[in-house]
């Protein structure tokens, strides 16, 4: 156990402990967009941004991305001086000229008092932010379908080559990660297309449910040793049938001890 | 394990407070969760209440790559991290009893994590078809 001090309150904290986790289970509001817990941190949106100081420093101090900075013995950090606010301010000021559609920035710059950017707004800029979510969430479940292409202004997160993805499973994994919401999907008479790719849904056998995708559920048996007929019926024919079986041994158990 | 969550079916009488109990205590913003357990009929007025087993070898938990479900080893229950979910449905098609569900209200996986450790349905059921006893 590692002690530190945060906002000038004495806080207990786990051995190799990123900050943010820290600061967040102290119930302290600190906007973060690239940050989710099933991924590893990367610290590319740069809003969890914190002032973290020593004893011992003579008075310096340093800002660090608090999803990257694991917990140190004797730290002190504050989440919302005036530095930092100013630096978030600067941070969501540009977010807000490069997507200004962006509903989610829209409220984190409201919190932090900016309603119209002073910046130039980029021309037809979306809502991409460039904050990897989607690229590491695929890593993290061994696909790699999509990445960043190209370099500088013009760079995009796209399936490589432009072309449809082979390794995509169509899980929705990206999509529901995107904190800024601008990965387009849709299901459609059966059938998912997300990055260009059309996929076909599993139709439950009994009341015809769609679920999952067939190439995601095709890649569950194979990665993760799941028994194929786990996916022919939705989960609401399951507990039917599972009702049925269950009744048939609790009939046969009366039958018994009568 | 300490205690065991046990279903005794020839005392449910399908009146469905357990699943009104499990509605209420996940209650979230005001809005109730989905419940996670359904007493379903088999038969004329014989009913089995069906909820998470629990599985030793849980075919959720071997599906989530995340890691957003684990086994609480106090309480013995598999519990859903959803600051980990990615709401990719693997553990719902993945559940051979269709006990992982999906929560339409608040758009979010849901499964039984038994209250963490005190369910609120085996408090309610007026017939004890629902214990939470030590084994």
């Amino acid at each position: 156990m590692v002690t530190i001090q945060i906002n000038g309150k004495l806080v207990q904290a786990e051995k190799g402990e990123m900050l943010i986790a820290v600061i967040r289970r102290q119930r302290i509001d600190i906007p973060a967009l690239c940050h989710h817990d099933a991924v590893e941190p990367c610290g590319s949106c740069r809003l969890c941004m914190v002032e973290i100081t020593k004893k011992d420093w003579d008075g310096w101090s340093k800002f660090v991305t608090s999803c990257l900075y694991p917990v140190e013995p004797d730290l002190i950090v504050s989440t919302h001086s005036p530095r930092v606010v100013e630096l978030r301010k600067t941070i969501l000021d540009l977010y807000l000229a490069r997507s200004p559609k962006s509903e989610i920035i829209q409220r984190m710059a409201a919190e932090y008092g900016i309603t119209q950017t002073s910046y130039q707004e980029v021309p037809d800029g979306d809502n991409c932010i460039m904050c990897y979510a989607c690229t590491r969430v695929c890593e993290e479940l061994g696909c790699n379908a999509i990445s960043a292409v190209q370099r500088g202004h013009k760079k995009i997160i796209a399936p490589p080559l432009g072309e449809p993805p082979v390794d995509c499973v169509g899980c929705l994994s990206c999509a529901n990660i995107c904190p800024t919401h601008f990965i387009e999907w849709n299901d459609d008479n059966g059938k998912r297309t997300i990055w260009g790719k059309q996929f076909e849904l599993v139709s439950c056998k009994i009341c015809g449910k769609k679920t999952i995708t067939r190439d995601f559920a095709e890649y569950l048996v194979r990665k993760r040793n799941i028994p194929a007929n786990y996916f022919e019926i939705c989960d609401d024919c399951k507990r039917t049938e599972l009702t049925k079986s269950m009744g048939k041994i609790v009939i046969a158990a009366q039958e018994i001890s009568k | 394990m300490k205690y065991r969550f046990v279903i005794d079916p020839v005392l449910c009488t399908g009146c469905r407070t357990c699943e009104l109990a499990c509605a209420f205590s996940h209650a979230k913003n005001l809005k109730q969760g989905r419940s996670r357990i359904y007493p379903l009929s088999h038969a004329q007025d014989k009913y089995v209440p069906i909820t998470c087993l629990q599985c030793d070898d849980a075919a959720c938990v071997k599906s989530c790559f995340f890691n957003a479900l684990r086994r609480n080893e106090i309480t013995g229950a598999i519990e859903l991290d959803l600051n980990r979910c990615v709401k990719c449905m693997a553990c719902v098609a993945a559940c051979p009893f269709g006990c992982a569900l999906f929560d339409d209200i608040h758009n979010e996986v849901v499964k039984c994590d038994l209250c963490k450790g005190d369910p609120a349905c085996a408090h309610f059921c007026p017939t004890k078809a629902l214990k939470y006893t030590k084994l």
